[in-house]
Parts: structure tokens; C-alpha cells; sequence
């Protein structure tokens, strides 16, 4: 999503590069092009301007020219007449000359003569009558005086009748006395010269006078209204006598319109010819000029816009794919090539960026390589990481299989420890016979209890190791709880007194009871609790109270050991029940001990889920509190003379310790069973195979077979009763409960043998072992089955049915084997079906089931099967009636002697 | 690149609209510039002379010697064509004051953009009916006399025109008469006191200046009707040896054929102002010569020039014509001043 956020942004328009460039060329070549047109069309302006000026200037100096001519050929038909020779011609050829002249010349209204005083001799007119020879005198006439006094004289221009404009021109005659010709010029006949001088199209001449009055203009009436013209700045510059500026001069003409003027001076006269050409006219050619241009401007601007697009394009395409490119190089496309073929540098950048791809591409192989080789490498790594783990695995293991070494090694130390000590304990057991005397069976039961507490020392070290490995269980039975502390308080007596501290012990009416629970590891606490009251109190006393709170069918026993002895320090109170742990260093010097002792009370305490606790100040003695959940016991236990058992069993004892052997009859016979001795396991087995027993008590730990195997021997006999077997051993260990677990050994007796513990283990059988029989596996026959069928039927009937089957199994198992070596399977299964079904009739569970198992299985056997089939049945035929023999032998002996 | 249709619609409109009021502008201008306005303009004239009289016969049209002719041409030549984008409307006053009314009134109601009149006579009587449409008289020989201008370079209000001659010119006529017949003793003159300016009193001064310097005796022979022109001309039949001058008068004009008759029947030598006379056989004429300038004038003022603008113009040239076989007729004998002189000698 912010991928795609960023690459929209990033994105770059379409088209804008394109724009640009676009819009930046044709900017730049409108640019040149509207500055070249420009200087081009503003040269060419000035120029055409110039030019234009320059052409009428040359209009003005020719229509000046013109009328110069004008004026001077009228001087000239004057200068005829003046120069005349007087005997020519009288007044009246002077009057003939006169009118020819006006005939000639219609722009000379009036002619007239006057000789050299100036007198008037002719006087010729177009509108007036002539007059001849009158006489007047006209010499005060300007026009004579100024002929007089120069060659020619131009008068000044007046208006006749308001609106005709009108010259005097005075010419004098040659000779001694001269005449003076005047004649009065009207110079409207200049209107046709001026009007036909053309000026472009619409343009204009005109002439003003020295005073800068109009005389002539193409259009007739200005002229006529005597316009004076020298209120306008340029007539009045040019009256001033300043020349026409060089590029003519841009004013207003009479009707409004802007005109381009310039002007030329008539010779001689000193008028004005003015030559105005309206601006739309004279510009023309320059406007056109312009337009071309702008056309031609406008020609190549589309060219140019043309030529752009195609150029921007040509720029643009190679760099939008090179965008396109980029982008793919960076969406992960390496294989694209930009194929930019401009032959320029955007070509060598598309070569770059192929390039880069390539490396990129290459980079990316090489990094997958490294990456594949660091993950082997970690993969090493991780294999040696687990190959060290093993190691550490197998290294705990062996320091496991040596801690368990160890804890063999414990259990076999105190093996070889226990061996004479149950030696001791068992001729004290012995002692008393019930005919002692009080003291006696006290000092007999301190003696006992002692050697049961040195048991119990000797303990402490592989109990601890076991704790260790918490592979201690409890070994709970009823016991009498009062005679326990009593025995423990007893024991630890002596040893009080002994340090001259006396030993109180108060015990609760309660705790005179029967408990369910471990009495050796509840023994050992107190023990070790009163044990360490005595070592560490150096003065003083002990007491010990023992109070039992009952609790539904649960007893709470409370038993505080309190002494006045050295005390511990607080921070002590948890440290002391950890392993190995005194109060003070010191403290272990002065006072001895491995340190193991609280350690192991607390562990034996948590064990049984009860809690052990301490109250000290240093200097004010202790105080120990255990608490300890007992259960109810199951029966009383009468103290002293043991009970008879309920019946007597016969037992055989396998031992290879002639001491245990014999302690163990004694306490068997004592029990009132009869035992039997077997030194060894092959002995046993073949001891127990001779005749019956109802249990076999097993020691673990023979030379030549152990007790596992000797027990497996003897289930595997064929025996009725199968004996109950009971293994004696002091290794308590996980693996050894295992062994015996899988060798379907349940019963255990640890060592040394306790009495009590034999006669409960001993008399701990079924209710009856007719009950158990079908459920022993291989048990070949139905025992229940066969007294019901005895009970049903009556002995003599059961007899008969022996007899029976007798015959007829062996005639069926004739037939089985001539059917296995006829390879017949199908007869093999219906003689083996005959046979199953009379075995069932008496209860023969076991050949029964083998030959329903045969019969179905018959079809699919060959023919050596079939054989070792049939074999089979036979032995297993023999041994069950072998069996039904020994159990219907009694009955069918009594019938017989009854019969008898 | 994106195309985006609409601006490029936009501008196609913007730059149709901008060439359709250019095209306008441009069209404008043309009118503008040429002589076609938009309206139909309407040049009035109105004549002495009968309708079918020969001067006034459209047929002539290009004849320099018609005036109307004169008028009609110069116009074209300006842009103005008849029936195109001018009317021509022509009413003659021949037949009394009453007809002379009618026609004016006529005239004015058509609101013409300009009234063209011949004389004196009808310039006065326009100018009563009207003070707004301009007026250019064709022949006035005294405008500022008759109060038709102020003045001639600037004349004001709505008239302008033309004169036809000054005052000398009966001096003039005297002296020419009277080279042609030298030994006249009196000089008849002849005119209209109601048509000729001042009652005829503007050439008489001239004229009797010189008959006094050559010695001749004036006798006006002042008519005001075509019947008297018999009875005036017969005078000067008999001795002492007469000529006769006819004065600037349009009444003359009008009746130039009896009068060119009667001077024949009579043998009663004159000299006549228009060469009109010499079309009609008479035997010399002097005066101006009628370079006809009205249409310059009707031109600018249909343009829009105020007629009170543009001042009066006069003769620049006069001309003398002869008929020699008339001559000839009368025994008379042309001399050569009068020969060097004359601009037309008519055989």
C-alpha cells in the first residue's frame, strides 16, 4: 500500500518531459523568429520610411519645378512682348500683340504697358474694356518700380474679388528707354498643374505663398478661400526657412486625415510646394511588408511547432523508456533491455542502464549464492550445535548412569552393611519367645530398637542419595503410633541422661493409636530430631510432645522436640534443612555430624506431605516442629505374641546366605509355615518343580542365577498350585522394581526381614487360589469350571468323563497327526475342532483354545505347520490330562474306596 | 499528450467571431471610403428652361456644353451614380411665378440632400422655402448683392455657388460690339428687369463708362415678356446705326431662339453673354467659360461639407465666339483684333 502510495508519487506525469521540451522549443524559436522578424520589419520600416521621404521630397522638388516652369514661361511670353522693338509696332499693333499674347497665356488676366516713365500705353483685359494710349501714369506702381529695379518682379499674391488669387509679374524692355510690361496673373491656372501632379494614389500637392497663404490645391475651394496655412507648424518652419526633415514629417491635413508631408521651394518665388501622402497610402508597402513578414512569421512558427514535436518527441520516447526501464530494473525486472537506438548519449545512458541491469543481475546471482552458502553454513552450524547437544545429552546421561552407579554402589554398601546386621536383629527378634520378663523384653526391645536405628544410620547416607534421586517411596503399614515415639524417645534416652540433660517426653492419650503410614522414615525423623536436641543442647533438658488432631479419616500428628540448647540465628532457620548444612562451621567441629540429618527429615518429611519446621533464637534453644498426615490403621496390631496364620503354607526360602536362610526358617516356622531351603536358583527351580509350594520367598542377588530369572523358571513349570513368589531384597531401586515389574513380580520384602513385614506379605494372598486359577495365564484347566461341573454332575459322572476323554483324545490326536502327514488341513481342522470340544466338556482351557486357534488357522498351514501343530497338541494334551489326572485323582480314589 | 478539445473549440470561435467583425469593419470601411452610403440620396435641381428645352434634354448628358450634362458626369467620375445611390430630381419654374412655387415647394418636400438652381430667380426663391438643405446656384452674378452670401470666400449658411461675371464686363461688351461694327452710333441693351441682377444696373455703369469714352449712346431696351422682344430689337433697325447687347439674363436665355430670330429678321447686329446664343445662331457671344464646378461642390457636400464652407467660386475664363457667315449676313467685316481674340470662329 505505501509502496504504491510512493510509487504514484514518484511516478513522473506522462507527457510533461514532452511539454517542456516542447513548450521550450517553440518558445525559442518564436523568440528568434520574432526577433528577426522584428529588426527586419523595423529596418525595413526605417528604410521604406526614408526611402518614402526621399521620393517625395523628389515629388515636392519636381512640383516646385513645375511650377517654377509655370511662372517662368509666362515670364518668358512677357519678356517677348517687353522686348518688342517700339518702331514696330504702333499702340494699336502693341493692343494686336497684347491679345495674342493673352490668347497665348489664359492664365494672364491683364496686360499692361507702359513706356518708360510709366505711362500707360496699352491696357488689355479679359473682363475689361482695353484701353489705348491713356497716358495714366502708373509709375508709382510697386510692379514698375520693381521692374525697374530688377530684372523681373514678382509681386505678391492677392485675392481678386475676394476669392481669386492672382500675381503681378513686371517685366522691362531692353533699349535706351524701355518699356515696362505688367501683367496680372490668375493663378487658379495653376490649379491644373498642381491637380495633375499625382502623388502616389491619394495623395496631394499644394502651394502656399511666402506669407504662407494657399494658393494652389487640387481641391479648388481652399485655395479660394484664401486659407492661410501659416499658423500650421510645419508651413511656419518652413517659412522660417527650415529645411524638410529627412524622414518627412507625420501630420494632419486639412480633412483630418494623417498624412506624410514634406516640402520643396519654387525657385525664384520662394513659394512653398507642400506634397502630403496619407499615411494609409505611404505605408502601405511598409504594412504589407509587415504582414508578409507576420505571415512568413506565422509560416514558420507552425514549422517550428512542427519541427518541435518532432524533436521533443525524438527526445522524449528514449527517456520514457528509460523511466519504463528504471522502473522495472526497480519492480525486480532484470531481463528487460532498453533497446534506444538514437545513437546519441540517451543511447549510451540506455546502454548504461542495460549494463546496470546485467551487474544487478549478476549482484543478485551472487548474492543468492552467498546466501545459499550461509545457509549451509548455518546448517552446519546448527547440525554441530545439535551434535553438542547430543554429547551434553549423552555426557548427563552417563553422569546419570553414574549417579545410578553410585546409587547401586550405596545400595550395595549397605547390603554388605545390613548382611550382619540383620544377623543382630534377627537372634534379638528371637529372644523373645513370650517368656521374658518385663525387663528383659525392655532391655531385648532397646537392644532391638537400637539395632534397627543403626539399620537405620547406616540408611541415612543411601537415603539421602535416593532422596537425591527421588527415587524413595514410602513403605506405608499399620503401626502402633505411642510404641514408635516411645521406642524412638527410649533409644535416645540414654544418650540424654548421659549428657546430664533431662528428657521429658509427653505424649497425648490421641497418640495412642494404631496409623497407616512409613514408621522407619517417621522413626529416623524423630531420631535425628531428638538426636540433634541432645548434640546441640550443652545444659539444660529436652522435651518432646506428640499430639494427634484427627481429621476426617486422616490423623495430624504433631510432634514437638524442644531443647535449651545453643539456638540458630534467623537467617539460619531455612539454611540448616538444606544439604550438607550446619548452623556454624564451628558448630561442626564442636559437635560432629555429616550435616545430612535435617536434610533428609525435611525430604522424609515433604514425602510423607507433612512440613518440619523451626523456631530458634541464638543462646535460647530450638524448637522443631513436624506435622505429619497420618492415615487409619487397617487393624489393630496386638502387640507381643504374633498371631497365628490362617493357615499354614508350605514355603520355600532361596538364599544363597546360610544366615539369612536360617533366620529366615526360623521366622517362617515361627510364623507357623513350613519352609524349605533352596541355596541357590537352579536348586529352587528344581526344588519347586519336585513338589508344591504355595509361595517361594526369592532373594534378588544369587551367584549363579538371580532371583528374576529363577522366578521366571518356576512360572514357566507346569505346577498346580502355581506358588506365589515373593522377592527378599534391600535394592529398593527404580530399575530393580522394573526388572521385577516386567518378570510379573509384585510382591517385595525389603531386607533385613522383618518379621512383621514377612507375615503380611506371606498372608497378603487371594482369598482363595481356585478363584485366581483362570486368570493365570497358561493355566491349562479351568478349575472353577470343573467344581461347578462336579458339583453339577457328581463325582462318579466326572469320573466317567475322565475315562471318557482319555480315550477319545488320544483317538482324536491320532487322527490330528494322520492329517498333518497327509497334509490334510481340512481334516486336521475338524479333528483338532473334536478335540477342542471335548476338553472344553471338563474344563481343559487351554488345549481347548489351542485347538480352536489350529482350527482356523488349518486352511492356511503347510504342511510342516500341520506337523508341528499336531505335536503340539499331543504334549499339550498330555500335560492337561496329566493335570486333570492329579486333580481328580483325591475324588476318584475316595469313590473308589467308597466304591471299594 | 493529452488532446483537450474545447479551448481549440474556444479559440476556433474566438478567431471565426474576430474574422467575422473584421470582415464587418472591413466592409464598413469600404462604404466608408466609397461614395455608396447606405441610403438613397437625392440631388434636386431646378431650371428655367423648359423640360424639353435643348439644355436641359438628358440625352446630352455628356456634353460639356449642358450644364446638366456637366453635372451628371462630373459625379460619376466622383462615385455618384445616378439611380445607383443618388436620385436626380429636375423641376422647372418655366411658366410663371406660380409654376415657379409649385416647383420649388415640389423640390423642398422631397428633402433633397442638395438644391442646384440657374438663376438668380429660383435661387432667391428656393432660399425662401428653405434655410436647411445646402444650395448651389449655377449662375449668380451678384450673389453678395443679393444677399445669397456673406461673402464670397466664406459665403455661410446654406448657399454657395457660382457668378457668372463681373461688372466690367458691359464695358467689355460695348467695346467688342462695337470693333465688329465700328460705326454704331447707339447701343441697345437688352434685358429683363426682373431677371437681370440689379434690374440690369450691375452692367449698366461699365457699360455706359465706355459708351462714353467711344462715344455712343446708350438706350436700354428692357423687356418682360417674349412678346416685347419683337418691338425692343426692331428699334435699333432703323438709323442711327445701332448694335445691341444682351445682358446676363436667364429670361433671355430662355427665349435665345426668338431673340437670335428677331436680331436676324431685324439685321440688328449683338453680342450676347453665352455661347448659348451662338448654338441658337447668333452672331458673337463674351463671358465666362462655363467650366461647370457644381459637381466638385455637390460631391463634398453630399460628403458632408457645409455649402456655407465653401465659397463662391468666379470665372477664370472668358471666351470669345463668332460666327462669321452671321456676320457676313449682317456685312459686316470681323477685324483682326477681334480675329486674334476670339476663341471661336464659327464659319
Amino acid at each position: 500500500m505505501n509502496e504504491q502510495v510512493d510509487q504514484g508519487q514518484l511516478r513522473t506525469p506522462p507527457g510533461r518531459l514532452f511539454r517542456k521540451y516542447l513548450y521550450s522549443i517553440v518558445a525559442l524559436a518564436f523568440a528568434a523568429l520574432a526577433i528577426n522578424t522584428g529588426f527586419d520589419v523595423w529596418f525595413s520600416y526605417r528604410e521604406q520610411k526614408l526611402l518614402l521621404a526621399a521620393t517625395q521630397r523628389e515629388q515636392a522638388a519636381s512640383a516646385a519645378i513645375q511650377i517654377g516652369q509655370f511662372i517662368g514661361q509666362i515670364e518668358n511670353q512677357i519678356r517677348w512682348l517687353a522686348r518688342l522693338p517700339p518702331e514696330l509696332s504702333t499702340n494699336e499693333d502693341e493692343r494686336l500683340n497684347a491679345i495674342r499674347l493673352l490668347r497665348l497665356s489664359p492664365a494672364i488676366a491683364e496686360l499692361t504697358e507702359l513706356d518708360a516713365q510709366g505711362r500707360e500705353q496699352v491696357h488689355v483685359s479679359r473682363r475689361v474694356a482695353d484701353r489705348v494710349g491713356s497716358k495714366i501714369d502708373r509709375s508709382s506702381l510697386a510692379a514698375f518700380r520693381g521692374a525697374n529695379e530688377s530684372r523681373a518682379y514678382y509681386g505678391p499674391v492677392y485675392f481678386f474679388a475676394d476669392t481669386e488669387p492672382f500675381m503681378t509679374i513686371a517685366l522691362r524692355g531692353t533699349g535706351r528707354e524701355p518699356n515696362v510690361v505688367i501683367a496680372e496673373v490668375n493663378l487658379r491656372f495653376i490649379w491644373d498643374l498642381v491637380a495633375g501632379i499625382r502623388v502616389g494614389n491619394t495623395g496631394k500637392a499644394y502651394v502656399v505663398d511666402r506669407l504662407g497663404v494657399l494658393i494652389a490645391h487640387p481641391d479648388l475651394w481652399p485655395a479660394l478661400r484664401r486659407s492661410d496655412l501659416s499658423g500650421q507648424p510645419d508651413v511656419r518652419a518652413a517659412l522660417d526657412g527650415v529645411g524638410p526633415p529627412s524622414g518627412g514629417l507625420i501630420k494632419e491635413d486639412l480633412s483630418g486625415q494623417r498624412v506624410l508631408s514634406t516640402y520643396a521651394t519654387v525657385p525664384s518665388l520662394g513659394w512653398l510646394v507642400f506634397v502630403e501622402l496619407p499615411l494609409s497610402e505611404a505605408y502601405a508597402p511598409i504594412y504589407a511588408s509587415i504582414g508578409r513578414s507576420t505571415f512568413l512569421l506565422i509560416v514558420l512558427l507552425a514549422v517550428a511547432a512542427l519541427v518541435s514535436l518532432w524533436l521533443s518527441r525524438r527526445m522524449t520516447v528514449p527517456i520514457q523508456m528509460l523511466t519504463q526501464g528504471a522502473r522495472r530494473i526497480g519492480s525486480g525486472d532484470l531481463e528487460q533491455r532498453l533497446a534506444i537506438k538514437t545513437g546519441d548519449e540517451l543511447e549510451a545512458l540506455g546502454d548504461q542502464f542495460n549494463r546496470m541491469a546485467a551487474h544487478l543481475r549478476e549482484s543478485y546471482a551472487t548474492l543468492e549464492r552467498k546466501v545459499i552458502e550461509r545457509t549451509s553454513e548455518l546448517e552446519k552450524a546448527r547440525d554441530h550445535a545439535l551434535a553438542e547437544h547430543d554429547a551434553a545429552e549423552r555426557a548427563r546421561s552417563v553422569a546419570v548412569a553414574a549417579n545410578e552407579t553410585k546409587s547401586r554402589f550405596l545400595a550395595v554398601v549397605s547390603h554388605e552393611l545390613r548382611t550382619p546386621l540383620n544377623g543382630v536383629m534377627g537372634v534379638l527378634q528371637l529372644l523373645d519367645d513370650g517368656r521374658l520378663s518385663e525387663v528383659q523384653r525392655r532391655h531385648l526391645a532397646t537392644a532391638a530398637a537400637s539395632g534397627e536405628t543403626l539399620i537405620a544410620l547406616v540408611d541415612a547416607i543411601l537415603e539421602y542419595a535416593r532422596l537425591e534421586a527421588s527415587a524413595e517411596t514410602l513403605e506405608t503399614r499399620d503401626f502402633r503410633l505411642d510404641q514408635l515415639i516411645e521406642t524412638a524417645a527410649d533409644l535416645m534416652r540414654p544418650q540424654a541422661f548421659g549428657k546430664g540433660l533431662s528428657f521429658d517426653l509427653s505424649c497425648d492419650p490421641s497418640v495412642s493409636t494404631s496409623v497407616h503410614g512409613d514408621p522407619v522414615r517417621l522413626n529416623r525423623i524423630l531420631l535425628n530430631l531428638i538426636g540433634n536436641a541432645i548434640k546441640f543442647t550443652p545444659s539444660g533438658g529436652i522435651s518432646m510432645r506428640a499430639t494427634i488432631e484427627r481429621r476426617d479419616d486422616q490423623a495430624l500428628l504433631r510432634a514437638v522436640v524442644r531443647d535449651t540448647g545453643i539456638g540458630i540465628a534467623p537467617d539460619m532457620h531455612e539454611r540448616i534443612f538444606e544439604d550438607f548444612v550446619q548452623a556454624d562451621d564451628s558448630i561442626a567441629r564442636r559437635f560432629g555430624g555429616t550435616g545430612l540429618g535435617l536434610a533428609i527429615a525435611r525430604r522424609l518429611t515433604r514425602l510423607m506431605r507433612g512440613d518440619l519446621t523451626v523456631e530458634s533464637m541464638p543462646g535460647n534453644g530450638s524448637v522443631f516442629t513436624l506435622v505429619v498426615p497420618l492415615g487409619a490403621a487397617g487393624s489393630s496390631i496386638v502387640q507381643g505374641a504374633l498371631p497365628p496364620p490362617s493357615r499354614p503354607l508350605r514355603v520355600l526360602l532361596v538364599d544363597d546366605d546360610p544366615v539369612n536362610c536360617e533366620v529366615g526358617e526360623a521366622i517362617l516356622i515361627r510364623l507357623g509355615h513350613r519352609a524349605a531351603i533352596a541355596r541357590n536358583g537352579a536348586a529352587a527351580v528344581a526344588l519347586a518343580g519336585s513338589q508344591p509350594f504355595d509361595v517361594v520367598l526369592m532373594d534378588l542377588h544369587m551367584p549363579d542365577m538371580d532371583g528374576v530369572e529363577a522366578a521366571t523358571r518356576i512360572r514357566q513349570l507346569p505346577l498346580r498350585p502355581m506358588p506365589r513368589i515373593i522377592v527378599v531384597t534391600a535394592d529398593a531401586s527404580p530399575s530393580t522394581r522394573e526388572r521385577l515389574a516386567s518378570a510379573d513380580i509384585t510382591k517385595v520384602v525389603s531386607k533385613p526381614i522383618l518379621i512383621n513385614a514377612l507375615r503380611e506379605a506371606i498372608e497378603d494372598e487371594p482369598e482363595h487360589g481356585a478363584t485366581d486359577a483362570p486368570l493365570v495365564s497358561g493355566a491349562l484347566i479351568d478349575r472353577h469350571f470343573l467344581d461347578d461341573q462336579k458339583e453339577l454332575l457328581g463325582t462318579s459322572q466326572i469320573t466317567k468323563l475322565h475315562h471318557l476323554l482319555r480315550e477319545t483324545s488320544e483317538k482324536l490326536i491320532a487322527d490330528i497327526k494322520a492329517a498333518a502327514a497327509a497334509a490334510d488341513p481340512r481334516q486336521l481342522a475338524r479333528s483338532a475342532h473334536q478335540l477342542g470340544s471335548a476338553a472344553s466338556a471338563l474344563g481343559l482351557v487351554s488345549l481347548f483354545e489351542r485347538c480352536r486357534e489350529i482350527e482356523e488357522a488349518a486352511p492356511s498351514m503347510s504342511a510342516p505347520d500341520c506337523q508341528s501343530a499336531a505335536r503340539e497338541l499331543a504334549a499339550l494334551r498330555e500335560v492337561s490330562m496329566c493335570a486333570l489326572d492329579n486333580m481328580l485323582a483325591p475324588a476318584e480314589q475316595r469313590s473308589a474306596s467308597r466304591n471299594s | 499528450m493529452t488532446v483537450r478539445p474545447a479551448p481549440a473549440c474556444v479559440v476556433a470561435a474566438v478567431a471565426r467571431r474576430d474574422f467575422i467583425r473584421l470582415a464587418g469593419a472591413t466592409a464598413a470601411g469600404f462604404f466608408a471610403l466609397g461614395a455608396t452610403p447606405d441610403r438613397m440620396r437625392i440631388v434636386a435641381s431646378i431650371t428655367v428652361l423648359p423640360l424639353d428645352d435643348e439644355l436641359t434634354k438628358r440625352n446630352m448628358s455628356e456634353s460639356s456644353t449642358s450644364r446638366l450634362g456637366a453635372l451628371i458626369a462630373g459625379l460619376r467620375q466622383r462615385g455618384w451614380v445616378e439611380g445607383v445611390n443618388y436620385r436626380f430630381e429636375v423641376r422647372s419654374s418655366f411658366g410663371g411665378p406660380d409654376k415657379m412655387r409649385t416647383a420649388v415647394q415640389e423640390l423642398v418636400d422631397l428633402k433633397p440632400d442638395v438644391i442646384l438652381t440657374g438663376s438668380t430667380v429660383e435661387t432667391a426663391a428656393v432660399m425662401a422655402a428653405t434655410t436647411t438643405i445646402p444650395i448651389v446656384f449655377a449662375t449668380s452674378n451678384d450673389p453678395v448683392g443679393n444677399g445669397f452670401v456673406q461673402s464670397l470666400a466664406h459665403p455661410g449658411g446654406n448657399v454657395t455657388g457660382f457668378t457668372s461675371g463681373a461688372p466690367e464686363m458691359g464695358g467689355k461688351w460695348l467695346q467688342l460690339i462695337k470693333e465688329a461694327v465700328p460705326d454704331i452710333q447707339r447701343i441697345g441693351v437688352l434685358f429683363n428687369p426682373a431677371s437681370t441682377p440689379r434690374a440690369g444696373r450691375y452692367y449698366l455703369d461699365s457699360l455706359e463708362q465706355e459708351a462714353a469714352t467711344s462715344d455712343v449712346k446708350v438706350d436700354l431696351a428692357p423687356i418682360g415678356t417674349a412678346a416685347e422682344i419683337d418691338g425692343a430689337i426692331a428699334r435699333f433697325a432703323e438709323p442711327p446705326k445701332a448694335a445691341m447687347i444682351s445682358l446676363v439674363d436667364s429670361f433671355l436665355v430662355v427665349n435665345r431662339q426668338a431673340i437670335v430670330a428677331t436680331t436676324a429678321k431685324y439685321r440688328v447686329p449683338m453680342i450676347y453673354p453665352f455661347h448659348y446664343f451662338m448654338d441658337a445662331g447668333g452672331l458673337m457671344s463674351y463671358g465666362p467659360t462655363l467650366e461647370v464646378r457644381s459637381a466638385d461642390y455637390v460631391d463634398l457636400i453630399l460628403r458632408g461639407t457645409k455649402a456655407g464652407d465653401l465659397p463662391v467660386q468666379s470665372p477664370r475664363k472668358y471666351e470669345l465666339l463668332i460666327n462669321r457667315t452671321v456676320a457676313s449676313a449682317l456685312g459686316l467685316k470681323i477685324p483682326y483684333t477681334l480675329l486674334a481674340r476670339a476663341d471661336e470662329i464659327r464659319e
